[in-house]
């Protein structure tokens, strides 16, 4: 049997209502939390000294520029460089006869002016044996990558080719790298992996390709920048719930506020998204201000530490994200923004060349199953032992 | 002696036809021209009965992109991407093949090798060919090509400018023509009407 759908459509239509009923609850909210933006006055160092003060229980942003600043796009260098890479794997199965998981990293490069030029590729790397396969410490533990942990080995992966790429380029115009997601190792917050596993796949991994472009941009313009479509964070409504509490310091554990998820103060702007605030603010092309992640593992990213913007394209409100050395350096923004203007009207409404990169490192269905078949016909040609689970043999052969 | 250039790749082939994707987007040969490419142990030699430019992944539509462009070359500026996920090929019927020096106007004994090289052949190569008209009935009664009048006109068009006489060629074509399709004439007048260069 497949899902009845006919059994689910009445608790669709339910999900429907209710969403309708909170419209106007919702509306309101919007309202509030754009008056209360514009009562930020331009300093807001009363702000500032709130958010760092505060023992909230929400990620809020720090402020790096006014909060209701709103800035159109400045025109494109003649010529430049934007590369991408985007990233598909095959996960280990433990119902395979092997244990191993495959990488497939797209890339794309694209100069855009007086040479136009495109350089599309991918390069895929089967991982197997232990060594291979695993995350070792000096003192002998080990973990093994699979699952989330391959997640997060890929975007370590993703990265250090894109530098591999860029550094590679022998042009001297300014470059923009671009990555999709987040620049945060969201799969590291909170979990509890051992320390050499974050040392070696944020410390010596992902913020080592930062560095790579930081070093780059001594010699060229350069930047690295990583574009998350449809966001759903909170970090600037978050300051804006800490703006609206009548406490200084804000502390989310007062006998009134504890335990409760609504009624408080704050919870006037609770359930908005920064897109929705910023796509009332934005016109089309329009960077919000630059804010900074206060996630708990920025503080491992030193220089590199995560700041980010809105953007309003079209149809939808992006989120940038950029390390403070580019956020710091006005030239190296306004390339930032400008470029991934451009990219994402020649991608109609998607950077083009992370839209390719993504053609590049797609594996589908088909592409998975031929991959497991030539496993298994090699290892058969090699005399190898070739052995699926009963379950795996169970799912091929559907019997009656 | 100048080098020759090759226009593309075999991709796809059999004993009556092949698929070659060109190394340069546009840069098809045109319709009804002679190519040539290799065999096992033999040249063979066909006409181009169809060509396209298309995506080269079967499942991505190509969509419009030169409303703001002020040419079309600025489309291709402005999206450099577009020439390397683009491709453009061409078919082509077997008209005969050539194992030594001598040219047999009939299918050769096996498929033009996958991979191997596609040439535009010289003038002096078509003249060559064309001493004889033998093949015209390979093409007559080719089911690949919905437009089969239409590649055998634009064939004797293009070979007639190699020969020293071409209408004296043309003539001669029409006459061939003539008797393999003398049960057929409504699709003759078809063909002879479209041989006025």
């Amino acid at each position: 049997m497949t899902l009845d759908i006919t059994q689910v459509y009445s608790q669709i239509e339910a999900m429907a209502g209710d969403l309708k009923s909170h419209q106007s609850d919702y509306a309101q909210k919007l309202e509030l939390a754009l008056t209360t933006l514009k009562s930020i006055p331009p300093q807001q160092d009363r702000l500032k000294k709130k958010i760092e003060d505060a023992r909230a229980t929400w990620l809020v942003a720090g402020l790096e520029e006014d909060v209701s600043l709103h800035r159109a796009a400045a025109p494109c260098p003649d010529d430049f460089v934007v590369a991408a890479s985007d990233g598909s794997h095959i996960d280990v199965d433990r119902h395979q006869s092997t244990r191993l998981f495959l990488l497939n990293i797209g890339l794309v490069e694209l100069q855009y002016g007086s040479k136009p030029d495109a350089e599309l590729s991918s390069l895929p790397t089967l991982y197997f044996g232990d060594e291979m396969q695993a995350i070792r410490s000096r003192d002998g533990r080990q973990a093994l990558i699979e699952g989330p942990l391959l997640g997060i080995k890929r975007e370590v992966e993703e990265c250090r080719s894109l530098a591999d790429r860029v550094c590679c380029n022998e042009t001297n115009l300014p470059v923009v790298g671009l990555v999709d997601g987040s620049l945060i190792m969201w799969g590291l917050v909170g979990k509890h992996y051992d320390d050499f596993v974050i040392e070696q796949l944020l410390d010596d991994g992902l913020i080592k390709q930062f560095g790579r472009f930081y070093e780059l941009n001594r010699k060229r313009k350069a930047a690295i920048a990583s574009y998350i479509s449809f966001p759903r964070s909170t970090d600037v409504i978050n300051s804006l719930r800490l703006q609206l509490c009548p406490r200084d310091p804000v502390d989310c554990d007062n006998e009134f506020c504890k335990g409760k998820f609504e009624g408080r103060e704050c919870d006037a702007v609770g359930g908005l998204l920064d897109r929705t605030l910023f796509s009332s603010i934005l016109a089309d092309g329009e960077r919000s201000a630059v804010f900074s992640s206060r996630s708990s593992i920025i503080e491992r990213y030193g220089v590199h530490q995560v700041c980010f913007f809105y953007l309003k394209l079209d149809e939808e409100v992006a989120r940038v994200e950029v390390p403070l050395w580019v956020a710091d350096n006005k030239e190296l923004l306004d390339l930032v923004h400008a470029v991934i203007v451009g990219q994402c009207h020649k991608g109609f409404g998607y950077p083009v060349s992370l839209s390719e990169a993504h053609e590049q490192a797609v594996v589908t269905g088909a592409d998975r199953q031929q991959f497991w078949d030539l496993v298994d016909r090699v290892m058969q040609e090699g005399s190898l032992a070739v052995q699926h689970s009963l379950k795996q043999r169970s799912k091929k052969r559907k019997w009656l | 002696m100048a080098v020759e250039q090759k226009i593309a790749e075999v991709i796809e082939t059999s004993n009556s036809e092949f698929l070659a994707e060109c190394y340069d987007l546009d840069s098809v040969p045109a319709l009804g021209s002679m190519v040539r490419t290799k065999g096992k142990g033999c040249q063979i030699y066909g006409i181009v009965y169809t060509s396209a430019t298309h995506s080269i992944e079967p499942g991505r539509r190509i969509a419009a992109r030169g409303k703001a462009a002020a040419s079309e070359a600025d489309v291709f500026k402005a999206n450099p991407q577009l020439a390397k996920l683009l491709c453009s090929d061409f078919k082509v019927l077997v008209v005969g093949h050539s194992p030594d020096k001598a040219i047999y106007q009939y299918l050769p004994p096996s498929p033009a090798s996958i991979y191997s090289f596609v040439y535009a052949c010289s003038p002096v190569e078509v003249k060559q060919f064309t001493q004889s008209l033998n093949f015209l009935n390979l093409i007559i009664e080719s089911r690949s090509t919905v437009a089969p009048d239409e590649v055998i006109a634009a064939f004797l068009r293009y070979a007639s400018l190699t020969h020293p006489a071409p209408e004296e060629f043309l003539v001669k074509a029409g006459k061939e023509l003539a008797w393999t399709l003398s049960n057929d004439i409504r699709r003759l007048d078809s063909i002879l009407k479209r041989l006025q260069p």
